[in-house]
């Protein structure tokens, strides 16, 4: 048997927890090939659910890691293989199994290479997850009370009845009563090592352990008691529509269309309408049946009739790391139950089972929404302290045969022998908790930590034993109330196995704001508590209690210090807030609020009654003039509805003063940054006639695109592969100060942070040389480090934009230039452009003509309604018309980095370097996240001996790089940038992929502009000559992702409309000498999205780039 | 067990008319649908039959009995306090004997040649214990019944020993507490609306309301399911609430289609699809 396939079947602990990695070690290349046979061959027969889950990630692991560092040690003359452009075709439809049969294929008859391995691997990895998602879903719509809802697809057979206290309307007030849930939100005491995961914990139950705490909250200062921070209010309406109504979001919104129901991502309201669904009132069973919803909603609630439902969470931000929408979502469904007899009690706590069958219904909610969280998020429901465990699949469950572990956990509320009333009372004397305002994506974190314990991956795997005594310790520390304890538990806990298993647990937020706190507290500051898998959202800080009222108070001083300094590098979606907070002993709650008291809550009334006011009365229904009445009576006597009347004015005659201002910043930008109106015009006609556009980006579709031809680019991608020669040329060029490095650091980096409008240059991206670093340090301190070698400083240039020129200023200044002794510039950015609203058509070719991968089948749903959304936004804003609706800096674009090297021309910055430095030769442009490129002697000397104006390094292609690549086009020589591909195939046959890093021959450069060094002098020469250079250079229109933020943490995504000119471009001009170089993937790669960053601190990459690093 | 008496309940808030509707027997001739019940409870051997109605309501269903009107024994309910106490008023009447237990608002038709009540009226002498008829139930129709769970008796295709019984469950609490391997997915099995109860029952009822509590009739039996054998039996015919929408129509339907005036109804039917659609 292979060696590795005993890894997954053998029956003993010991061998299956053995790393993959260290038992891959001493294989070689041909060894690990037929490793990866046996157990494809494997994973196709298996009908162990996990063994085949197992096999794919070993699978992906060995074509991830493991057979691409033996292929980069082999020295090949060969053209790198190509991966076959079927196979990603199939990746993206999710037809994985017929792209792993066409790479495994293509490997047969060609043999391996980094492309197809990266192919294999991202294929792998995708059935993986796509296997485990497949298993939590049966499993979800197996748990026993949630099976039926996917029988039922018609009306008639609606099996569910209003209460029918709900329906006894009060004679004096003339209102139906309202059920009311309130639920708290809940902490993990422990931080599970990420345990509660589904997929980790229907596996490894026995290891899926959290100490899960009810709690109530209030923002410190400014609220009076902590109270439940989540709740839900259902009443029955005399109109049959379901009315569902977010006060937290603002919005409302009547359906009397079954479908819509379902269309998730329309309005904001999915997480009500997925409690609608999953409590069973709209069973999902019923959606696409073509039936009435008012036929539905009369069976449940009679003829005629229909029901609203009301969310509220009280001041609690979005990503707080304390389950709020989890807890939200039980506390709609448990209403919604409730109300329909699913519950035996219409009001007080739920009983055990019921509470059960809400924590499968809010799984089924969140899977059927597209989102997903862990299994103890619901903990709120359960009162008190509870611990939650993964439970033993037994005969009779669904998952029995199938996975070691079951869906659901079993609960544990733990009772006043497990921890006495007198501790509870200690840690909440102790603790204060936070959240630091950054809000960001968990979902990478979630799929690494799932993918280092199914490998095992050795140092993870042990921290993952280290959590399970971590949490003995804490239960052991609450019984006796040692809350010091407790911090030194959980600052261990934080400090070694969690960073241990996700070093992005911590970030530079975080430890600015624990380096401060430690040392303005010593030995009163007991410890840090990290919750939830992402830094810089909730965090707890444990003081000791005389200190903790000073804590709270620095805290806050402290964090908001923090985002101020670093609110441009890192996505803060929010000013950072300090909670007060209480152990909730209740857990879920429910009244029945009748008569004189049947009011929702305040905030409702902000958004309806307009709505209502704007209407003549004789339209309202009686029940809504009854309403309006019992309202106008409490605004008198209610002391929650005080101030009820002005907020009413508010949100009837807003105030316009806060947007003319914005209008006004967005000008004033717009002037300074040399915004070109008539070339906006031009666009926008363009756009708008169907002249320009995505279709139009591409080449001509009879242009004939193919691979390179042998001789055609310098192959260094071995290492030593160039001669000694060339490198003692290039030393000397550097010895004699010829060279500098130009960062390009103008752009936000779109995938980077989705948006969310962060310099991308100051993203402390990495902890490297011990601490988190930018990657304008990290290329600073490579520059340092070949400064060094040459003796001469080398001169660091990094280009800005209107947008990233002041934080990056600011930082260099903050930080002393990161101590950088040699010459360094800020090259500020002369053009600016602003977005506008995409075409419905860009639109439409962008998703619908561009290949796409399809998601899993809910998510799919909940994407194909978002751009539907996205596309009735376009048309009623205006296609092509500006975008001004967010903050000036997200409707304003940099258009292209092409601009970056002419604005060096037209701002003085390379005049001014020339004067000090008058003998520079060469420029080495590269971009901000190719972390592993550095000024290199030897491509240096290359570089110098071929004459070339122009050489660019490019590396061979993998499945990720998309965005073009080194081709012949027509027979010539040239880069293409991928949006000029005439067709997604072709950039399938090229065997290189565009670096953009170039290194650039000063004077052939300025020649090719038709300019002398002394004409750098003359801005009306130099902005003529850019401006004809310009007009040869194609303008391509890009759609990229702009983040919209509201209330309380709250982001939307738009797709906005912007025109770039790029650099690969200067590749087609023919009075430019171009050359080519292949360099190694460590050097040429990009960091374009975190997600990339543990496979690239895996693979060696990072540790590459500190051997270039000088700090 | 041998059972002679029989209590039927007919004083329902809104079931209190429907035994008095006239309609055409299998054997041709129009008798209300009290009459039709008294017949067949009566064939199946059962000589003693307490009525339990509405005050005022006697002269009515007396005049409904026809040629049963002595045999049965009219107790009136005298306050609406629900289906449990209606049964118990009969508590005198049966004493410590076993009783059939039936509702005035459905109709049976037996596919084989033994009526509905005579299948479990032998059932229940042969195991000597009470017995429910049940029949299987799509889930929609749960909020209408008492559901049962248990598993099927070994060696029976339609005897269930009864665990558990709730009353008008939803589906999600029928689902993890009802289902009863064997059936069809989203089947239950529901009350059938005639029972064989020992006496037991009666003082489990007696003991609900002197404890204050409403009488309970699902919660009885679900108590006699943990004390002593109870058996509940898929019988092998239909039955017809007639106080559902169109209720007594398919009844009567029913009823028609299964005797000896099958082809005269059929021709009706048939000349109302025609001139329907003309």
């Amino acid at each position: 048997m292979a060696r590795l396939l005993t890894l997954i079947t053998s029956a003993d602990d010991n061998v299956r927890d053995r790393s993959l990695d260290a038992e891959c070690a001493g294989f070689s290349l041909a060894e690990l090939l037929v490793e990866a046979e046996a157990l494809d061959t494997f994973r196709r027969q298996s009908e162990n659910l996990y063994h085949r889950v197992r096999a794919l990630l070993f699978l992906y692991s060995l074509h991830r890691f493991q057979i691409p560092k033996l292929l980069a040690a082999q020295v090949s003359s060969d053209t790198p293989g190509a991966i076959p452009f079927r196979g990603y075709e199939n990746l993206l439809q999710r037809r994985f199994e017929e792209a792993i049969d066409l790479f495994l294929k293509e490997q047969r008859e060609n043999g391996p290479s980094d492309g197809l391995s990266s192919a294999l691997s991202s294929t792998y990895q995708r059935l993986a997850f796509q296997t485990l998602a497949d298993q939590v879903r049966r499993s979800v719509r197996s748990v026993k009370g949630n099976q039926w809802m996917f029988r039922m697809g018609h009306p008639a057979d609606q099996p569910l009845r209003v209460r029918p206290e709900l329906l006894e309307i009060d004679p004096s007030t003339g209102v139906y009563p309202i059920l009311r849930e309130r639920t708290p939100v809940r902490m993990d005491l422990t931080h599970c090592g990420w345990s509660d995961i589904f997929f980790l914990g229907m596996d490894y139950p026995e290891g899926a352990k959290v100490l899960n705490i009810s709690i109530d909250l209030a923002v410190h200062g400014h609220d009076a008691t902590p109270t439940p921070p989540v709740e839900a209010s259902l009443r029955v309406i005399e109109s049959p529509v379901l009315r569902l109504t977010s006060v937290d979001l603002g919005c409302t919104v009547e359906i009397s269309n079954l479908n819509e129901v379902f269309d998730f991502a329309k309005d904001h309201l999915g997480l009500l309408k997925a409690a609608v669904i999953a409590s069973g009132i709209v069973p999902p069973g019923i959606e696409g049946s073509g039936q009435e919803l008012s036929d539905l909603l009369a069976r449940v609630f009679g003829p005629g009739r229909g029901f609203e439902l009301v969310s509220n969470v009280n001041n609690i931000p979005k990503g707080s790391r304390l389950a709020v929408s989890t807890n939200l979502l039980a506390a709609l469904v448990s209403v919604c139950m409730r109300a329909t007899s699913q519950a035996r009690s219409l009001v007080g706590p739920l009983e055990e089972n019921e509470r059960r069958i809400v924590l499968a219904r809010a799984l089924l909610g969140e899977w059927i929404g597209g989102s997903g969280g862990g299994w103890q998020d619901s903990g709120g429901v359960w009162p008190g302290m509870k611990l939650i465990c993964g439970t033993v699949a037994q005969e009779g469950d669904a998952e029995f045969g199938i996975s070691r572990g079951r869906l659901m956990p079993t609960h544990r509320v733990l009772d006043r022998d497990d921890v006495p009333a007198d501790s509870r009372q200690k840690l909440q004397d102790s603790l204060v908790l936070v959240h630091g305002g950054m809000a960001q994506n968990v979902g990478p974190i979630l799929e690494m930590v799932t993918e280092k314990y199914l490998l095992r991956s050795g140092p993870e795997w042990i921290a993952r034993q280290q959590t399970h005594a971590v949490l003995e310790k804490i239960l052991a520390a609450l019984h006796r109330g040692d809350i010091q304890a407790i911090g030194e538990a959980t600052t261990h806990n934080f400090r070694q196995p969690i960073q241990q298993i996700i070093p992005w647990a911590s970030n530079l937020y975080t430890e600015t704001i624990l380096e401060k706190i430690s040392a303005e507290f010593g030995t009163d500051f007991w410890g840090f508590w990290m919750l939830g898998g992402m830094a810089g959202g909730g965090m707890g800080f444990i003081f000791a209690p005389h200190r903790k009222a000073d804590g709270q108070a620095r805290l806050q001083a402290i964090m908001t210090e923090a985002k101020q300094a670093l609110g441009s590098a890192l996505p803060f979606a929010m000013d950072p807030i300090v909670y007060d907070f209480a152990i909730n002993e209740r857990g879920t709650w429910a009244d029945l609020l009748r008569g004189p008291d049947a009011l929702m809550p305040a905030g409702y009334y902000s958004i309806i009654v307009p709505i209502l006011l704007s209407k003549k009365r004789q339209e309202l229904s009686a029940l809504r003039q009854a309403e309006l009445d019992h309202f106008a009576a409490s605004c008198r006597n209610h002391p929650e509805l005080n101030g009820m009347v002005q907020s009413l004015f508010d949100s009837m005659f807003p105030r316009g003063q806060a947007k003319a201002s914005n209008r006004e910043i967005l000008h004033e930008f717009l002037d300074r940054y040399g915004f070109d109106r008539v070339t906006h015009e031009q666009i926008r006609s363009d756009l708008q006639s169907g002249r320009i556009g995505l279709a139009q980006n591409r080449l001509p579709a009879n242009a004939v695109i193919e691979d390179i031809r042998e001789g055609d680019i310098t192959d260094a991608t071995a290492p030593d592969s160039l001669p000694d020669r060339l490198r003692e040329i290039g030393m000397a060029a550097l010895q004699r100060g010829e060279v500098a490095v130009v960062t390009l650091a103008a752009g936000a980096g779109s995938r980077w942070t989705q948006g969310a409008g962060v310099v991308k240059a100051l993203n402390p991206f990495c902890k490297l040389g011990g601490r988190h670093r930018s990657f304008v340090e990290t290329h600073l301190a490579k520059s340092r480090k070949i400064s060094q070698l040459a003796g001469t400083p080398l001169p660091h240039i990094f280009t800005t934009s209107y947008f990233s020129h002041g934080p990056t200023q600011s930082f260099l200044e903050t930080y002393g230039n990161y101590g950088y002794e040699g010459p360094l510039f800020l090259s500020p950015g002369k053009s600016i452009g602003l977005r506008t609203v995409p075409t419905v058509r860009d639109l439409r070719f962008a998703w619908e003509e561009m290949p796409q991968q399809v998601l899993d089948i809910q998510q799919q749903k909940v994407r194909e309604s978002v751009r539907s959304a996205l596309i009735h936004w376009a048309q009623s804003v205006g296609e092509a018309s500006d975008y001004t609706d967010n903050l000036t800096l997200q409707c304003l674009h940099p258009v292209g980095h092409w601009y970056e090297i002419p604005n060096l021309l037209r701002n003085g910055v390379l005049a001014q370097l020339l004067d000090e430095r008058p003998q520079l030769q060469h420029l080495v442009l590269h971009n901000i996240d190719t972390v592993g490129m550095n000024v290199d002697p030897a491509l240096l000397g290359h570089h110098i001996e071929s004459q070339a104006g122009l050489s660019f390094e490019v590396i061979t292609r993998r499945l990720e790089d998309r965005g073009g690549g080194l081709a012949r086009v027509n027979g010539r020589l040239q880069l293409v940038e991928g949006l000029a591909m005439p067709r997604e195939e072709d950039e399938f046959n090229l065997s290189y992929y565009n670096t953009n890093t170039c290194w650039i021959h000063l004077d052939s450069l300025l020649a090719t502009f038709q300019l002398k060094r002394t004409d750098l002098k003359n801005p009306e020469k130099v902005a003529a000559a850019i401006r004809l250079l310009a007009a040869k250079m194609p303008t391509y229109i890009t759609l990229k992702d702009v983040k919209k933020r509201w209330g309380h943490g709250q982001e939307d995504i738009f797709p906005v409309c912007q025109f770039e000119k790029l650099w690969v471009d200067m590749s087609t001009l023919a009075s430019l000498t171009t050359r080519y170089l292949a360099v190694p993937r460590v050097r040429g790669q990009q960091l374009k999205d975190p997600a990339q960053l543990d496979g690239w601190l895996r693979d060696g990459s990072a540790a590459y780039l500190e051997g270039l690093c000088e700090w | 067990m041998k059972v002679h008496k029989a209590i039927i309940t007919a004083a329902g808030k809104n079931q209190h008319t429907l035994p008095l509707q006239s309609l055409v027997a299998p054997d041709g001739i129009s008798k209300s649908a009290l009459a039709i019940l008294l017949d067949e409870v009566t064939q199946a051997g059962i000589d003693e039959i307490a009525v339990v109605i509405c005050p005022g309501d006697e002269a009515a269903f007396a005049e409904a009995a026809g040629i049963h009107a002595r045999q049965v024994t009219f107790i009136e309910q005298t306050e609406a306090l629900g289906y449990g106490h209606a049964v118990h008023c009969a508590a005198d009447f049966t004493g410590d004997d076993p009783f059939l237990l039936m509702v005035c608002d459905h109709l049976y038709l037996s596919r084989v040649e033994k009526s509905c009540t005579a299948q479990l009226l032998e059932t229940a002498a042969r195991e000597n214990c009470s017995v429910s008829a049940v029949q299987a139930t799509h889930e929609s129709k749960l909020p209408l019944y008492g559901t049962i769970g248990g598993r099927r008796i070994a060696g029976s295709d339609l005897l269930y020993q009864v665990e558990t019984v709730i009353e008008k469950p939803t589906p999600t609490e029928a689902e993890q507490k009802l289902v009863i391997p064997g059936l069809r997915a989203g089947n239950y099995l529901c009350y059938f609306g005639i029972h064989v109860l020992t006496p037991e029952v009666m003082k489990t009822l007696g003991a609900q309301l002197a404890a204050g509590n409403r009488a309970d009739l699902s919660l009885a039996l679900c108590d006699i399911a943990r004390r002593e054998q109870y058996i509940a039996h898929e019988l092998e015919g239909r039955r017809h609430d007639i106080g559902m929408r169109y209720g007594l129509l398919s009844a009567q339907l029913a009823l028609g289609l299964a005797g000896k005036d099958r082809d005269e109804v059929l021709t009706h039917i048939v000349e109302v699809l025609a001139q329907s659609h003309a």
